[in-house]
């Protein structure tokens, strides 16, 4: 399996693993629509990296998502991330993004988060959404390349 | 020139302590994910300041993974004794809230009744918020060697040489 091969396997992988976690956050409000004994299990197993304040998430089948409206943008754009990915990158390239795009990208999300926590404002869900969104897009292409490099390096070994 | 890495425990043991105890914490946890992120930047940031060699966005991988496990076996032992803390004071705002209208669902009072604690439960939470956090601690790690990775030094250029002079003539007899 040459390097190609082995970065678009963990491509792969990871848009699987990607499509299964907003599949399961979506699944979760359906599972308590129709009463079934999973879906107390589904939201526990996003309560670890989500308060899921039912106020602060959007709805679907009448009860909340199992993430909150921030998360949601940052998942669904990681994602989408994920989807475009091939595009830029074509598993050929293990370098980083610039710096300078990291903090462009992340100054909104991060002066929201700040703003809400310190009770200067509060964001409308959809806001957060779009943010978290924004930020979830650039994801990908640190957490694939930084794996990618790591896959690479054990490969030469 | 690149030189021996240290070891990444130490690093991923603070970032991951610190990431763990924060999302452990009630009312402090409201960041959400972005927590196990951060302690994951913190053990890059570490993890480069012990280190002389340059390191690349793998070493942040592994690192940031570390922690991010640490952090799940430190939330969970957190955890612990919040639960009770937390399940009460839900419990205290709804009684509020079913004052004031029948918008809640039926039912909601067997939300906050607890079963005994369970080995067996805690052992399958801890597995999965392990896996979780790792996942988001390796992504925290990458993004702190990007932040905070030393950069590998460009070898100094050589001065340009002086252009060759051509040899005297010889005298004339």
């Amino acid at each position: 399996m040459d390097d190609r091969d082995s970065l678009r396997t963990l491509y792969l992988m990871t848009l699987v693993g990607g499509l299964v976690w907003l599949g399961a956050i979506v699944l979760a409000p359906y599972a308590r629509s129709r009463s079934s004994p999973v879906f107390p299990f589904l939201y526990a197993c996003f309560s670890p990296v989500c308060h899921q304040i039912p106020a602060r998430s959007f709805r679907l089948f009448g009860f909340p998502l199992a993430v909150c409206a921030r998360c949601l943008g940052i998942y669904t754009g990681t994602f989408g991330g994920l989807v475009i990915y091939p595009c830029r990158r074509r598993f050929e390239r293990v370098r980083l993004p610039s710096l300078r795009l990291f903090l462009t990208v992340s100054a909104p999300i991060v002066l929201d988060t700040a703003g809400n926590a310190l009770k200067l404002w509060n964001t409308a869900n959809g806001p957060r959404f779009i943010l978290g969104f924004i930020w979830g897009l650039l994801l990908p292409f640190y957490f694939l390349t930084g794996l990618g490099e790591l896959v690479l390096r054990r490969k030469k070994r | 020139m690149n030189g021996q890495k240290s070891s990444p425990w130490t690093p991923a043991l603070a970032g991951g302590a610190a990431a763990g105890i924060l999302s452990g914490i009630p009312f402090v946890n409201c960041l959400c994910c972005l927590w196990i992120i951060g302690g994951g930047i913190l053990a890059a940031y570490l993890y480069g300041k012990n280190t002389p060699a340059v390191l690349t966005s793998g070493d942040g991988a592994i690192v940031g993974a570390f922690a991010g496990v640490i952090a799940a076996v430190v939330d969970s032992m957190i955890s612990i004794p919040f639960q009770a803390i937390n399940a009460g004071f839900l419990k205290r705002i709804f009684d509020r809230l079913a004052d004031y209208g029948d918008a809640l669902p039926s039912g909601w009072e067997t939300w906050f009744v607890r079963g005994p604690f369970s080995i067996a439960w805690f052992f399958l939470g801890l597995l999965i918020s392990a896996a979780i956090f790792a996942a988001f601690g390796a992504l925290g790690g990458i993004l702190g060697i990007a932040l905070f990775g030393k950069k590998p030094a460009v070898p100094p250029t050589a001065p340009p040489q002086p252009p060759q002079s051509a040899p005297p003539a010889p005298p004339l007899p």
